[in-house]
Parts: C-alpha cells; structure tokens; sequence
C-alpha cells in the first residue's frame, strides 16, 4: 500500500488559536479514507491545510512524495488535488455549466469529462443552464463534486458531503463517490458513521486536534468500544 | 430527456430594481418636461447621459474591484485626471503637421496604456503587501490620490490646461428638437456605451470574466479550483485605472485637463457605486446613467431658479444619503 | 487600581493654579501704565513683567516653580503599582512633564530669540503656531475617541469643526449674542447635529455609514460655500467678526495660548476619565468584537451613539477655538482637509491611545511649520517644501499604513510589550535552569 498523500504531525493555527495540535494521517492511493472525530476536533481544518488555506505551521504534508505544505492553494490544485468545502461552495450567480467550465485546469477538460460527469450525476445533463442558486441542496452538492472530476485529480479532498441532505440522495452520493474511488484517491470527512463506515476503506480518528487511532475501517465496524470512546454518539 | 426550459437568470430582487430605476427615469423625464420646452429637455438628457458615461469610466473599476479585493480604490479620479494629462502630452509631444485624427486616437491608446500600466505598478507595488483592513486600504488609497494630484500640480501648475481641439469629425454641433448639441458629448456617450458592453461580454462570455464573477462570491474557492487569484487581482485593478484613464482622455478636449477633476469625478463615483451596490457590475452602469440624469436635471433647475449651479452636486449627494438609509446595499447589490 | 493624576480632577485644579503664582508675582513687582484702576491696573503690573524681551523675571519664577513641581512628581510618584512595578516616572509624571514645557515654550521661545511674548516677534508668532496645533489636537482626539476607542469610522469629522467655527461667529455677528451663550449654543447645535446623525445613520453597517456621514459633510460644505447664503455667510470668502478684547487673539495672545491649552489639558482629562469608566471599557470591547459585545447584552447603538455625541461636541468644541482665534470663518473649516487631518494624525499617532493623536497633531503641524521656508534638492529637482506639503501627507499616509500600522505610540507602547516580555522570558528562563540544577 503506497500512500499518495502523508501528514506527518502538522500543528495548524487559525489566529491565535492552536487548532491542530499534531496530526499525522496516511492515504493510501486509490482508496477511501475517512477522518473521524467530534465535532471541532479539527477535521476540516486538516484538510484545509492540505489545500493550503491555512498552511500548517509545524509539520510536512507531502503529496505523490512532493511537499506541499507552505505551497499556494492554487499551486497544490494542480499538483492535482480537488476539494469538496463543507459549505457547498459553488457559486450561485454562475450556472451550472459556468461552475463547470471554470473547474477547468487545461483547456478542453469539461469537453472530455462531460460524459464521465453527466453518467455519475445524470441530473447534471438536465439542469445544464440552470443559475446555482436555483438548485436544490443535494443538487448543488452533485455539483461540488462534479467540479472536482472535470480536471484530472488524483486526490479529491470532500468535507461532509452527506450533511443536510436527505437519504436518498447520500445512497446517490455515497453510489458516486464509490464509483469514483476506482480511479482516484478519496480523503473524506465524514460526520454520518453509518455513512463512513459503509464507503471508507480506512479511518483515522481525530481528537481535540490531535490524531489518535487510525486502522481498517472493516476493523473499526466491529469494535463497538473504540466507536463509543472517540465517537460518542456513533 | 429533453432540457426543461431553465429559470431565469436573474432573481426577483434584481428585476424588481430594474423596474425601479425604470420608474425613477421616467419620473426624472416628467420633471423634466414640465419645467422646461422640448429643446432643453433634450440637451439635459443628452447631457445627463454623456455625464452618466464619464462616471461609469471611473466608477466601473472601482466596484469590480471593490468586489473583487474588497479594496475601495480611491485613487480612482487621479487615473481619470492622469489620463487627461497623459493624453495631453501625448497629443503635444506629435508633431504639429500629423492629422489631428492621429494624433487623437495615439493620445487615447496612450492615455489608456499609461493608466494600465501605472495601475500595475501600484496593485504589485502597493496593494498586495496590505490585507484587508478597510480603514487602511482607504487611507492608503487616498494617500495615493493626495500624492498623485500634488505631482501633477507640481508639473504642470494648478491651473488647468487648455482643451485641446478634437477631429473636425467630431468638432460640430447639432440641434435636437430645437436645442442644440455638441457632437463631441455623443462621442463621450459612444465610447462609454462601447466600453459598457464591452465589459459585459468580457463578463459574460469569457473565461477571465467566469473567474472573476465567481471570485466576487468566494474568493478562497476560486484559488483552491487551481487559479492564480493574484494575478486576476491585478489584471483586474489594471482594467480599473485602464477605463478611468480612458475616461480621463475622452472626457479631455471638452473638459480640458485640471488637477482638482480627480478628486470630483471620485466623490461622484462612489455616489453611483453606492447607489448602485458597491460590487455589483450591472448596478454600477445603471447608477451612473441615473447619477447623470439626476445631475443634469438639477443643474438646469438650479441655474433656472437659483440662479447657481449647487443643486447639481446636492441632489446626488442627497440621492446617496436616501439609499444608504433605505437600502444601503444599493439597488442592484446583494449581501 | 492606581488613580491617574491625569484622569483626577484635584490635580488639575492644582495644574491650573500654580500658573497663578507667577502672574501674581509679576503684577506685585511690575510697573502699571499712568491712570489705570482695579483689574485693569494689576493686569498692566503683571504684563509690564512678563512682557520684557528675552528672559524675564515672570519666566524665572515660573520655571523654578515648574522645577519644584517636577521634583515633587518624582519623588511623589514613585509608589508602586498594582502589579508591583516600581517606575521610575509614571506616566502621569510624563504628561505632567509635557504640559508644563507647553506652559514654558512661549517664555522659552522668547529669551532664545530675545523677543517679546506680547508683542511681534518670534515668539509672538510661534504661540499662534501652538495655538493651531492645540485645536488640532483636540480635533485629533475626538476623532480618536470615535475611531480609534470605539470602532466608528466616520468621513464627515470636518461637519462638527466646521460648524462651531460658523455657528459662534455667525451667532455672534448676526445676532449679537454674548460670548458665552454663542459658545454654549454651538456646543450644544454640535450635540444635536451628532446625535441626529448617529440616530438615523447608525442604523447601517460600517463602511455605509462612514459614506454617509461623508455625504453629509458635503452637504454642509457645497450649502455654506454658496452664493445663496451669501449676505449670511459670506459664501466662498467667508466672514469676519468682533471678540471682545479679552479674548482677542491677537491682542491677548497669551492668554490665548494659555486657554487653548487648558481646553487641550481638559479634553484629554475627558476623555480619559471616560474610557477607564464602565462606559469606555464596554466601547473597547465593542471595537475589538461587536457581535460578542451585543450576545453580552449591551445595547452596542447606545454606546456608539454616545461615542459619536462626545466625539461631536468635542470636535464642535476645536471648531469655537478656531473660529474665535481667527475671528471668522470660511468653507474650508467645513472642507475635507478637516476630517483626512484628525483621521491622519490619529493613525500616524497611533489610534486607541491617549497621547496618540496628540503626539500625531504636533508632530505633523509643527513639522510642517518648521520646514515651511525649506528647500530640498533632490536629485536635480527643488522642491519648496512648504508648497508641496500636501505630497509629503500623501507620502506619509502611504508610509504610515504600510509600515507603521499601530502609530508612532502604538508601535512604541508594543515595542514596549515585547521588550519587557523577552526580559520576563529571559529571567523566567534562567530561573527554570537553577530550578532544574
């Protein structure tokens, strides 16, 4: 198992707080690995900081044996990373074929994708024009990730994707996001543990900005005690 | 599975404030028309627009920069004066025998490129080791504009230069429904409408314009999609200064070329950027054709009654005032 | 917590009363002018002493007074404060130190340039420089107490100063009011006109309302600059008016200065006062972090619109000084030079200090006085200074924020900080290792 993506003991601060208090994560290459943890534990803030938007100020990430912590976010994107935000950044002013095209990082990727998308995300073919802000919220996360596979990733970095949606569309997401995962490498956070634990292949639990236990996520499912201790209500 | 027809790209607020700014021309043509005869109605209008065009110049930048790097570019009037004075020299520096034609279209490529390439200097050189501190961005573009108008009247004097003669093509005048017109103003109204659509399509068609839509709404995102924010940041303020100095160069051979234009044209820019919404393109070009026409209106019912031109200025700062307390977003702004 | 002789009122009092003691001095041993009575026979005792060119009896006493004072401030303020730190000279002891050199610097003045301080001369002419730059000061500091205390930022700064200026000549032109129902109508308009302006415009978010307020200040510039108004105002000219004798300032000069810098002395008291009070401290917080501020239950409206009331009397206040010391006014006191100057001197001085727009004021202004008549050679090119200052402000504007963000005494007062904090860390440090051994 080669890891495409290693944290080795980053420590992050935002302001004057110390968010990340040592976290060192390993993502093997064409998996699923989930980060789990409580609330505020700092799961965003990591993957944040592989993305570069609050570069770690302790600690070393390195990405297909480059380092590329205390690089720009937009250089690290195109070392070939996406990233997926908890807040379903996609801009609502823009239409759907606008929030793709921009997605782009060498010209002609969105005509070479647009099949692959439109064949994960059927719905995406339909609401073509249509302005961001007019799509529903499980729409506009089918869009998030959507724009994360026009370019060619080889790490798609996704926050959350299941909050706020009903459970129809997660089994949607979560039939995507497996699909995906043949071809490019998923680091995922993930608050729904019925959810992690039926799409990840590996886990890592993080703690008060510390990482504390990592394993098989096959393992995990089992140990009743372990999903107790750091995740409470599981 | 055929396309179901998609809604519209616009929501209802903007529609609702285009059906505003609509109902408040047409009002401003009621006035009109009652005070004054068709030919003075014609000559407030069209000099309501060409004023309206001249703020759109200087105002364009400084909202899509405002949304952009959140930084309120106040030196905005000295690019617009610096073009003027640009141009000027361009236009001296010729020789006297070239035609006039030439020599007033190298000054406005001139003007324009200066106004670009100061621009650049300044966003790399000053702006980009500052965050976003509003109170600090301001005073540092306001020092900027203090610094740039002494050098000019430290150069050229304080008085200002006298206009310079545009192409005979230009150096006519016409009569509209019995008044009469310049026709240099339906220039100033034609390159304003040109540069007006101009930037719409650079907004909507191409893909700098994509990026820039979309890094007005979430800056941090675009960087992380793989695009170097920095550089659309500067390419942005460059446009800015670029159109203001443009501006400055066209509005010159009739306003001639003085150092206190800059801080004039700057108050009125912020008044349109305000009434239109501080980022919002679109409200920027309504504004200013507001801004204009509620201008020229005042200004000609001002010297008619009073005698003095001061209703010009205090109408659009009252104009500001009312929608900063009713709806300080602006018409077209969203927050 | 320690009690600020600055922020008492019994040492102000003691402030004021002890430039008594000179004047009483030289109105005992002065000769008076033929045929004069009663208060006007002391006051040409007094001045017969003080106004002798070059150093003076008056000057001696009142330096070896001040001398006495200081020693008494050393020796009085060396009792330890709360935290235990013994300094050799208080702060107060430093603002102490600076009043008293401005109560000096006229006598100064005049005995290095053997002048008079009553008559033309140098130092005639530097105690109206002062007087400028005390009214500045106060300026600054209203600005301050808005801006730099409680977070408001406001464009329209020049409205207030301008409008005292205007509204005690006018009153007193006009309408022949004496001079103290002028000052106190001006005083309270100010108060009204800050309280209508934080009332409707407070209602909008930050940058909204520093562009309101901006609006509002043209407003009044382009209305008072007009030609309609002119058998009222004077429009662009402006207009002159009578003061009585005593508070003539070219007549009385001194005195002048010397109630300018009472006026200074006592706005700063002010302001001080205020922010160590409940009510300055919930301002602070309401800077650094309004939404906590409000989640904490203060009505954050109240605050600021208090913020902005004080801050409009005080500057209304700056703008009576002026208009009376120049017994006139014109536009430009309503003009934008009025609101970029406080707002510039209060960041160059460092903004959220006490001393910060003062320090900001003298320094600018008295810069600029010194090098009025200089002529700089720069690589060819001569440059008068005087005519090119406002380039040199633009410059400095650039420079301040770019490398000076804090101010002159925010960055000194951090400095401060870290100096101190690296010695703390240095002994704590070599305390751990003995502690180890």
């Amino acid at each position: 198992m080669s890891a495409i993506l290693t944290i080795e003991g980053i420590h992050t601060f935002i302001g004057q707080l110390h968010i990340l208090e040592g976290v060192s994560v390993e993502v093997p290459a064409n998996s699923i690995t989930v980060l789990l943890g409580r609330n505020g534990a700092g799961k965003t803030t990591t993957l944040r900081s592989i993305m570069g938007l609050h570069p770690p100020a302790q600690g070393v990430i390195r990405f297909r044996g480059e380092v590329i912590s205390g690089k720009r976010p937009y250089d690290i994107a195109h070392l070939g990373i996406g990233f997926v935000p908890d807040y379903r950044a996609i801009f609502r002013q823009l239409t759907v074929a606008e929030n793709l095209k921009i997605a782009e990082r060498r010209p002609g990727d969105l005509a070479r994708k647009q099949e692959f998308i439109f064949s994960i995300f059927p719905d995406l073919r339909r609401l073509y024009h249509w302005p961001g802000g007019q799509l529903s919220g499980g729409q506009q996360q089918m869009l998030a990730i959507a724009r994360v596979l026009v370019p060619d990733n080889h790490l798609l970095l996704i926050d959350e994707p299941s909050e706020g949606l009903a459970p129809v569309i997660v089994e949607q997401m979560m039939a995507a996001i497996r699909q995906l995962s043949g071809q490019t490498t998923v680091l995922l956070v993930e608050q729904n543990f019925l959810v992690a634990s039926r799409l990840a292949d590996r886990y890592t639990v993080i703690e008060n900005g510390q990482s504390v236990h990592a394993g098989l996520m096959a393992d995990l499912a089992q140990d009743r005690a372990l999903i107790t201790r750091y995740l409470s209500a599981a | 599975m055929s396309t179901v027809a998609p809604p519209a790209l616009r929501s209802t607020a903007f529609r609702q404030s285009l059906v505003v700014s609509g109902l408040f021309v047409l009002a401003l043509l009621v006035v009109n028309f009652l005070f004054f005869p068709p030919g003075t109605v014609a000559v407030v209008l069209l000099s309501g627009l060409y004023q309206g065009m001249l703020f759109f110049l200087v105002a364009a930048g400084m909202s899509i920069v405002f949304g952009l790097l959140d930084v309120l570019n106040l030196a905005q009037g000295s690019f617009f004066m610096l073009g003027a004075y640009a141009g000027f020299a361009i236009y001296a520096a010729l020789p006297e025998g070239a035609p006039i034609t030439v020599r007033f279209v190298t000054a406005l490529v001139g003007a324009t490129l200066f106004g670009g390439l100061l621009g650049a200097a300044v966003e790399v050189g000053l702006l980009r080791p500052l965050y976003s501190r509003p109170i600090f961005q301001i005073v540092l573009t306001f020092g900027l504009a203090t610094a740039i108008n002494e050098v000019v009247r430290a150069i050229y004097g304080p008085a200002g230069l006298v206009p310079i003669t545009p192409p005979a093509a230009l150096n006519t005048t016409f009569t509209v429904l019995g008044g009469q017109f310049e026709t240099y103003r339906v220039f100033i109204i034609a390159v304003g409408f040109m540069l007006m659509v101009g930037i719409t399509l650079l907004l909507q068609r191409t893909r700098l314009g994509i990026v820039i839509r979309a890094g007005v709404q979430d800056r941090e995102m675009v960087e992380a999609l793989g695009i170097n924010v920095r550089r659309v940041f500067t390419l942005v303020f460059v446009l800015g200064t670029a159109v203001a100095a443009l501006g400055g160069m066209t509005a010159a051979p009739f306003l001639g070329a003085y150092p206190s234009m800059g801080g004039q044209f700057l108050l009125t820019a912020v008044i349109v950027i305000v009434i239109g919404g501080m980022s919002s393109y679109e409200g920027t070009a309504i504004a200013s054709v507001l801004v204009g026409l509620t201008r020229a209106t005042a200004e000609q019912i001002s010297l008619q009654y009073l005698n003095t031109p001061v209703l010009a200025s205090v109408s659009i700062l009252v104009f500001m005032v009312v929608v900063l307390l009713v709806r300080p977003t602006g018409l077209f702004g969203r927050e | 917590m320690r009690r600020h002789l600055s922020g008492s009122l019994p040492g102000l009092l003691a402030l004021l009363l002890f430039a008594l003691i000179p004047y009483s001095l030289a109105a005992v041993t002065g000769q008076p002018e033929e045929g004069l009575s009663g208060v006007a026979r002391i006051h040409s005792a007094a001045e017969s002493v003080y106004c002798q060119e070059g150093l003076n009896p008056a000057a001696v006493a009142l330096l070896v007074e001040m001398g006495l004072m200081l020693g008494a401030v050393i020796i009085g303020g060396r009792r330890p404060a709360a935290d235990g730190q013994r300094p050799f000279f208080s702060t107060d002891g430093w603002h102490l130190l600076a009043v008293m050199a401005l109560v000096a610097i006229p006598f100064v003045i005049a005995w290095r340039t053997d002048s008079s301080v009553c008559r033309r001369g140098d130092a005639f002419f530097w105690q109206s420089i002062f007087v400028d730059v005390f009214i500045l000061a106060i300026l600054a500091m209203s600005y301050n107490l808005m801006f730099g205390f409680t977070g408001v930022v406001s464009f329209g700064h020049a409205a207030f100063f301008g409008s005292g200026a205007y509204l005690v000549g006018l009153l007193m032109l006009h309408l022949q009011w004496p001079w103290w129902t002028a000052v106190l109508a001006a005083l309270t308009t100010g108060a009204l006109i800050a309280l209508v302006k934080g009332v409707v415009g407070l209602r909008i978010r930050g940058l909204y309302f520093a562009l309101f307020t901006l609006a509002f200040a043209e407003i009044f510039f382009l209305l008072a600059g007009n030609r309609i108004l002119v058998n009222l105002t004077g429009a662009e000219d402006g207009f002159t008016f009578a003061v009585p004798d005593w508070l003539n300032s070219t007549k009385n000069r001194l005195f002048f200065y010397y109630l300018t810098l009472v006026a200074l002395v006592f706005s700063f008291w002010l302001i001080r006062r205020l922010v160590h009070s409940p009510t300055g401290r919930v301002m602070a917080a309401l800077r650094d972090n309004e939404a906590r501020a409000q989640m904490l239950g203060y009505n954050t409206f109240y605050f600021k619109l208090i913020a902005i009331v004080l801050a409009g009397v005080m500057a209304t206040g700056a703008g009576v000084l002026r208009g009376l010391a120049l017994k006139g006014a014109s536009p430009n006191v309503l003009g934008l030079d009025f609101t970029i100057n406080p707002l510039l001197m209060t960041i160059v001085g460092g903004q959220g200090t006490f001393v910060g727009p003062v320090v900001g004021a003298f320094g600018l202004h008295l810069v600029e006085q010194a090098l009025r008549d200089t002529v700089l050679t720069i690589g060819g090119l001569e440059v008068n200074v005087g005519e090119r200052w406002a380039l040199i402000l633009g410059l400095v504007f650039i420079l301040s924020v770019l490398v000076f963000p804090y101010g002159i005494v925010g960055t000194w007062q951090l400095k401060g900080l870290h100096t101190r904090a690296g010695w703390r860390r240095l002994l704590r440090r070599s305390t751990d290792l003995s502690n180890r051994e």
